[in-house]
């Protein structure tokens, strides 16, 4: 018998997803921002209530409460982490100001700079160096370093980031320094950059440390206070939480690098996705994830969410841990359409919730996509919206197309909606394309997976635009970052640094890299729970070719849980140089066989198996067409057409449905352009397919 | 000969030629994509290519042009680099006949006199056609290349006479026929450069390019040929029309401006770049003539394509960032690039350093100029660095290696109104990734001691400009240093009453009896263990430095961008307490007092 439960808290709406026996509940409540614990608190009390229990039975029966979390992200964006100061290698101390000469607009010479988490005061240097070998070149002066320690603590900093060169090779002056630091501010938080990111290069591994130290603070709190109510309540296991790798972890891991947790949120939502496409026999998927202000664009490979490190900015800084790459576009239902210098431009600035689009009759003075869409009829006034919140009404909608757009466009108010319609979803597009850019993937190959409120009214259009012939439209798609975090493994993913040649690799080297970090993730593993049988080990290496900047990531083998490395001989690291040849070559048109590739370090991802929702695919039920319930007239790329309305709650599996036609379900709505025709397949989801020959 | 080519190459061409109507928003869409199409060229490129200065510093560009060799699309890269592929691909297009063009087909190019920009940087182009066979549009990529296969390694020579020193200079050569790779001729190319990285990255090009090309195949499919071609011609007259709405708001007058380079690679002072900007209507002229045409001159020489190129990089960040980049732009400027001087050179000047100075000079006086007119848009979009110290070694197989100093650095970077200079570079070059020392050291024996902001270099203003970074490199084993040092002299200008930056510097064999400051240009021997010192220039200041806030001072001397003698001297700021100790405060009274004896002491000196 197995209980557990994923938690994801986002801006408007707290989501849970219990998994019992193999059956998933859904439940919402309201967030609750001032203390987003007391949300996840009161869903407790919802779900402890539809079981039929007390909260303490409930929690004590409950085996593993999964929780994904913005607090780092709304740290982050609202500016209110910990006053923070950084260490670093005398000589290095503006390399985080620096940012390797990067700015986010060229053109723009009015571009002011980000905030500075530690501004040039509270970032000061010692003097110490370590080489790339791991060898001292300098020892660590203990004076001077006290001394700088002194100046940062008179300026009352609490959270301390040490981030000295070459530490991933010899970490002994950084935890020389934390001792110090430690002494002289003995309250102070420390990150120190070998423990937080132990790779190369230095404005990565700094920058990274540096946000750690700053959001890490109020992360930690957070976490501890949740824990400490769901313990009071009766919940006896460690709470786990979702990282931005997609894996999930404990709170002891996290302490060390409480940064894992920046943009979790949208992980569980791929993880989530990969999940159900691999129970779809779609192993590769698009992602896509539109809501009131955002589009987010995943891709997931081989039923996987691949996790990449390096070069992820974040509110204009820089986090280097494993990330699921999301790429994220100012579009959603709440995007404002405008006519600048005649252009039409759709977003970045969204109406939001409040006042939200002008068909929410809140206020909303501005078009939007969502009274777009109703103008075009692929929204209707006269149907329930948001799950039956409330019904959007037209008034107000045409003559703010009148006034915004059609007037200075110089057409009707409903050639105005289609441009708007044609503009964000050529936005969208874009951005797919950008996402899949430089990683050798064609996105004919992939699935399309739509979720949240407004990604189904776009997906099968956009699924035609990309050449995608398969559609993907969950039922549960309003609580999937939940759902997602339930289906996420335990999961440990760490790199050191190495930086040689191939051929001239130390593999004594390499099994002690491995061997470290292996002793490490079985530790944490074991202290959340999980015996070395249950955690399997992915070995990695990365290589690139000598003078490449970016690596590419190669498997090596997978192995169960242990720590057992004499697997590396010269065969395997040949094999995996092979492998890189390969993968070079499918990826970027070409190899240099000649050459001898630079592995510049190694990877392992261990990770424990869990129980997780289950997912249905597959058509048992027979087909049959469904029963429509009503038309009108709607414009879906071809003029305004008698189109057919469906109602999501009467449809059951092996229902089908021809364009041209809409869903209308609970929280969302689904279009079905014309050449496309969907299915509902036993478990109550929906299948979209393109009709036309390829 | 090489004064009509150029003229040729440059004149403004027709729209393509289509009966078709085209609405503003389908033309937006298909712009759209053609950005992204250049963005997968160059992200493809960048990932896949081996040497650093392409692959870490991102000197790639993607573009793409019409049939007749307007400039369609482009996506982010370098500026000054994005306008100058459609010239080297004109010149390609007037041999479509004898070079039996046709689908499937590569081209490279490097020649500065036949529509290139400097040797080292390469231009790959694939002609994409419509189904029915007619040529439509052409993907174009750009890149840096870390070797010419000249006189020395790395296509930098300060002591070049003309470009067969520099290297091999290819005006427009078939490398891919119908598909297949032209094993020859690439073996030619292969074989002119010493770089081992130099086949992965032309290798890369193709790759990327012909990426390119299949993905613009798959824009004509969707849109129609005569869809494209229309989105093409109303993209780049709305630009012009953009740009010369914005040029019809200016103030009509001549806008003038000089900028000095201190001296040539050989020692002749006081190299000149004049630009006069004329605003008459929405009529934008920009004439370079009076720039210095002193034959004696030697490798300050400017190719014709990079004059042009600079100068649009300048003026397209003094306008409305959302203008759409494409010819239009070049449709909406008069350019008087007079021939014979060192903003049009005679053919066979060597051009590799060219590229750094003049033209950014070029750019820095436009800058200047049009201060008067447009305060909020004014910022140099230039690099005053003369070259980075490029040191060169060989290892134990004889194969050479170069660290080529793209580290991270503040250079240059300077103030506009409002906005403090920040960061590591001007606005246009924060595409440009610079190199880590971690990275450095693994791959070459050098160990960097230092490379951080050095206090007062940033030039005071109101805005004050950022602060340069001195750079301090040991390097392990016996190497050649080639360097060639500027704007000490003439550092880069304050602009409206804003200060000068911070000068440039460098020195050789620090903390030895042989330590000596480099003046000039120099290639030399450096011994092992040898440290090298090299002080970037700072950004230039804005506006009088009296004017700036006083708590802004005071944070910035918190901060030590500048330090309290300065703060008093230059900002006329009086602050107490210690930096240390982290307790200063405005002495108000004082600084009243000194302000306004600093005001009435310049007011003094200007009369």
């Amino acid at each position: 018998m197995t209980c557990r439960v994923g938690v994801d808290i986002g801006g408007t709406f707290t989501d849970f997803a219990l998994l019992r026996d193999g059956e998933v509940t859904l439940e919402k409540t309201l967030s609750t921002p001032q203390d987003r614990s007391l949300a996840v608190m009161t869903g407790f009390e919802k779900l402890a209530t539809r079981e039929g229990q007390t909260l303490a039975e409930f929690l004590g029966g409950v085996e593993a409460i999964i929780h994904g979390t913005t607090v780092a992200d709304n740290t982050l964006i609202e500016m209110t982490g910990a006053l923070t100061g950084l260490l670093t290698t005398e000589g290095f101390r503006d390399e985080i100001e620096l940012r390797r000469g990067y700015k986010e607009d060229i053109w723009d010479v009015r571009l002011e700079p980000p905030p500075q988490i530690v501004p040039r005061r509270r970032r000061l240097t010692v003097p110490e160096r370590i080489l790339f070998d791991g060898s001292i070149y300098r020892e660590l002066d203990e004076d001077a370093a006290r001394a700088a320690i002194r100046r940062l603590a008179r300026q009352g900093v609490e959270s301390v980031a040490i981030s000295l060169l070459f530490s991933f090779a010899n970490p002994v002056h950084e935890r020389r320094l934390a001792e110090l630091v430690a002494e002289e501010i003995p309250d102070a938080q420390i990150s120190l950059s070998h423990e937080v990111l132990p790779r190369a290069p230095e404005f990565e591994r700094t920058s990274t440390t540096v946000v750690n130290a700053y959001v890490g603070p109020r992360v930690s709190r957070y976490l501890d206070r949740l824990s400490e109510r769901l313990h009071e309540a009766g919940f006896e296991r460690d709470l786990l939480v979702m990282q931005s790798s997609g894996g999930v972890m404990t709170r002891e891991y996290l302490r060390q690098s409480p940064i894992r947790v920046l943009a979790s949120g949208p992980a569980g939502g791929v993880v989530g996705g990969a999940h159900l496409g691999r129970a779809k026999d779609a192993p590769d998927l698009l992602c896509v994830d539109m809501g009131g202000t955002s589009y987010d664009v995943s891709v997931v490979q081989s039923g996987a969410a691949p996790a990449g490190s390096g070069w992820n900015w974040h509110h204009r800084y820089l986090v280097a841990v494993p990330m699921v790459a999301v790429e994220t576009l100012g579009a959603g239902g709440g995007s404002i359409c405008r006519v600048q210098n005649r252009a039409l431009q759709v977003g970045p600035e969204s109406a939001g919730a409040d006042p939200g689009p002008v068909c929410y009759g809140r206020g909303g003075e501005l078009p939007t996509v969502t009274d777009a869409n109703l103008v075009l009829g692929l929204l209707s006034d006269r149907s329930e919206f948001a799950g039956g919140s409330f019904q959007l009404t037209r008034k107000g909608v045409d003559q703010a197309f009148e006034q915004h757009l059609a007037g200075p466009l110089g057409c009707n108010v409903e050639e105005a909606a289609f441009d708007a319609w044609r503009v964000v979803n050529a936005n969208m597009t874009q951005a797919v394309r950008r996402t899949t850019a430089g990683k050798g993937i064609d996105p004919r190959d992939l699935t399309l997976l739509a979720y949240g409120g407004n990604g189904p009214v776009f997906a099968a259009i956009q699924a035609q635009q990309l050449g995608i012939r398969r559609v993907l439209v969950p039922r549960s798609s309003p609580t999937f970052s939940a759902l997602g975090a339930l289906a996420a493994r335990p999961t440990i993913d760490e790199e050191r640094s190495y930086i040689v040649s191939a051929g001239n690799a130390d593999l004594e080297r390499l099994r002690s890299l491995w061997q470290e970090l292996a002793e490490r993730a079985r530790g944490y593993l074991r202290s959340a729970g999980f015996a070395p049988a249950e955690v399997s080990a992915r070995y990695q290496l990365n290589l690139r070719y000598p003078g490449q900047n970016w690596s590419l990531t190669i498997e090596v083998t997978e192995l169960p849980g242990t720590d057992e490395v004499s697997f590396v001989t010269p065969e395997v690291r040949d094999a995996a140089i092979e492998r890189f040849h390969r993968r070079h070559e499918q990826e970027y048109g070409h190899l240099r066989a000649e050459e001898e590739p630079e592995i510049t370090g190694v990877r392992l991802i261990s990770s424990a198996a869990v129980p997780a929702p289950p997912f249905h695919g597959g058509f048992g039920a027979p087909v049959r067409a469904a029963t429509v319930a009503g038309t009108r007239p709607a414009n879906l790329g071809h003029g305004f057409a008698p189109t057919q309305i469906f109602h999501g709650h009467e449809l059951r599996p092996g229902h089908r449905m021809c364009s041209p036609a809409i869903i209308e379900e609970t929280f969302t709505t689904i279009v079905l352009y014309p050449g496309w025709e969907a299915r509902v397949d036993d478990a109550g989801d929906y299948i979209l397919e393109a009709t036309a020959p390829e | 000969m090489s004064q009509e080519i150029n003229q040729r190459l440059a004149a403004r061409r027709p729209g393509l030629d289509t009966r078709a109507e085209i609405d503003a928003v389908t033309a937006g869409i298909i712009r759209g994509s053609f950005e992204t199409v250049c963005f997968e060229m160059a992200t493809h490129l960048g990932r896949a290519a081996s040497s650093a200065i392409i692959n870490q510093s991102n000197e790639r560009n993607a573009s793409i042009m019409d049939a007749n060799g307007r400039l369609a699309g482009l996506s982010v890269g370098i500026p000054q680099l994005l306008f100058i592929s459609p010239m080297a691909v004109r010149w390609g297009l007037e041999f479509q006949e004898q070079d039996d063009w046709g689908p499937g087909d590569l081209f490279v190019g490097n020649d500065p006199d036949h529509g290139g920009g400097h040797l080292p940087d390469y231009t790959v182009y694939a002609p994409v056609y419509t189904p029915e066979g007619r040529l439509l549009l052409i993907a174009a990529l750009q890149a840096h290349q870390g070797d010419t296969g000249g006189k020395d390694p790395g296509g930098f020579s300060p002591d070049s006479l003309d470009i067969f020193h520099e290297g091999l200079a290819i005006p427009g050569i078939k490398i891919v026929h119908r598909g297949e790779k032209r094993r020859d001729i690439l073996h030619l190319l292969i074989r002119n450069n010493r770089l081992p990285s130099f086949s992965g990255d032309i290798a890369a090009m193709i790759g990327a390019c012909e990426l390119g090309g299949r993905l613009l195949e798959e824009l004509i499919e969707r849109y129609g040929a005569e869809g494209v071609a229309a989105a093409v011609n109303f993209n780049i007259d709305e630009t012009e029309r953009r740009f010369r709405e914005e040029v019809a708001k200016w103030p009509d007058g001549s806008y003038q401006a000089d900028v000095w380079i201190d001296h040539d690679t050989v020692g002749n002072r006081d190299v000149r770049v004049h630009v006069t900007c004329g605003v008459e209507g929405d009529q934008l002229t920009i004439d370079m003539t009076g720039s210095d045409d002193r034959p004696e001159l030697i490798n300050v020489w400017n190719t014709f394509s990079n004059s042009r190129g600079y100068a649009m990089a300048q003026l397209a960040s003094m306008v409305d960032p959302a203008i759409v980049k494409n010819e239009g732009l070049f449709n909406a400027v008069e350019m008087i690039i007079p021939y014979g001087t060192i903003v049009q050179p005679p053919p066979n000047k060597p051009a590799a350093l060219g590229a750094f100075h003049p033209a950014c000079e070029i750019g820095e006086a436009i800058c200047i100029a049009l201060s008067e007119i447009l305060p909020d848009r004014a910022s140099p979009q230039v690099y005053k660095l003369g070259m980075p110290n490029a040191v060169i070694g060989f290892d134990a197989q004889g194969q050479m290696w170069m660290d080529q100093g793209v580290d991270v650095r503040s250079s240059d970077a300077s103030a506009t109104q409002g906005v403090d200079g920040w960061g590591s570079m001007c606005s246009g070059l924060g595409n440009l990734m610079l190199a880590s020392a971690e990275d450095a050291e693994s791959r070459f024996p050098v160990i960097n001691l230092g490379r951080e902001l050095t206090t007062d270099t940033g030039g005071p203003g109101r805005w004050r400009g950022q602060p340069g970074t001195l750079n301090v490199k040991k390097i392990l084993e016996p190497t050649t240093a080639v360097a060639w040092m500027v704007s000490v002299e003439h550092p880069l200008r304050g602009l409206r009453g804003g200060n000068d930056a911070g000068p440039y510097g460098n020195r050789f064999n620090v903390g030895t009896p042989e330590e000596y400051e480099v003046e000039g240009s120099v290639r030399a021997q450096l011994p092992e263990n040898a440290v090298i010192a090299y002080q970037y220039g700072g950004g230039a200041g804005f506006e009088d430095a009296l004017l700036r806030e006083p708590q802004a001072v005071c944070e910035d001397v918190l901060d030590e961008y500048v330090s309290l003698e300065a703060a008093r001297e230059r900002y006329g700021v009086v602050l107490t307490g210690a930096v240390a100790d982290g307790d200063l405060a405005i002495d108000i009274e004082a600084t009243a007092k000194l302000r306004q004896e600093l005001g009435a002491a310049k007011a003094e000196r200007e009369r």
